[in-house]
């Protein structure tokens, strides 16, 4: 798992069927020291109403993402599974 | 997936049984020329990959990398990463054609 | 998934059976910088399985890796980059 920055949303009409309904974070992933970026922005769901600015705990487990979704097909790996406290 | 020239091909007598009648190809990853944009030109790294469709040298193919490399039915008992999956013909950027493939030939 | 935006299209002349009839598209995975609009879309463009019928210039969600595979089971595919998502819109 892997702390982000929560830098915006995205909105999407075409999409994979398993993703209808949920809302997709992006999400700038960061070391542990909460500052220095760790490779590119991702696309997370979201299940905690996570806001633009929080840090997140990210979870890469596909198989969890995919229980969460309620879909095996899902091609969604990351999950937004916690905010962090101030 | 990514586009890598076949630039020769891997002789292994002792193997793992699962790799015995499996061909294997050194691959030479390409990308779009940076600046120009207007042709491939090669990342200069290589890998190997188990032939799916029978590529030759000097071809363009197309390979999946990963655990994804075992999604065929001929590859899903293999030990491997990198397979080729299809032979390119075209490539487009921005409607242009960077490669084709009967134009190398 | 990374954002990536569509830049080509690749063809292919002949494929394993189970890649027969697929799109593919060209795309750049988008860094941070370049969502910001600061940055210079220069990283390695890679190819993207494409059922959503992505144009040149569309943002797209892509899924990397196994998941990739996964909207094709039970049937296995050797795919290892898939549009998941065309984005209308980013908020940032």
């Amino acid at each position: 798992m892997q702390l982000g920055k929560v830098i915006g949303t995205a909105t999407s009409t075409v999409k994979h069927r398993s993703m209808e309904g949920w809302k997709l974070l992006i999400v700038q992933p960061y070391q542990v020291d909460g500052q220095t970026p760790d490779g590119d922005p991702q696309l997370a769901v979201d299940t905690l109403g996570a806001g633009k600015g929080e840090l997140v705990l990210l979870s890469s487990d596909g198989r969890g993402t995919r229980d969460l979704l309620g879909d095996d097909t899902t091609p969604v790996r990351w999950s937004a599974i916690g905010i962090k406290d101030e | 997936m990514f586009i890598a020239k076949v630039t020769g091909s891997l002789v292994s007598t002792q193997k793992v049984d699962s790799m015995v009648g499996h061909k294997l190809m050194i691959v030479e990853p390409y990308r779009l020329d940076e600046k120009k944009r207007d042709g491939l030109v090669t990342t200069g790294r290589t890998f190997v990959a188990v032939d799916t469709v029978g590529a030759g040298e000097g071809e363009f193919v197309l390979v999946t990398q990963g655990s994804s490399a075992r999604l065929t039915p001929e590859t899903k008992d293999l030990p491997i990463d990198a397979v080729i999956i299809g032979i390119v013909n075209t490539v487009h950027v921005e409607r242009a054609c960077v490669f084709d493939r009967e134009a190398k030939d | 998934m990374r954002i990536g935006k569509i830049i080509g299209k690749v063809t292919l002349s002949r494929a394993h059976p189970s890649m027969v009839g697929a799109s593919y598209r060209l795309a750049t995975p988008l860094a941070f910088a370049d969502l910001r609009g600061e940055g210079t879309h220069e990283a390695e463009p890679f190819v993207v399985y494409d059922d959503l019928g992505a144009a040149d210039g569309s943002l797209i969600a892509i899924s990397e890796g196994g998941e990739a595979a996964q909207p094709f089971r039970p049937e296995p595919k050797p795919v290892d980059a898939y549009n998941a998502a065309i984005l209308d819109h980013l908020h940032l």
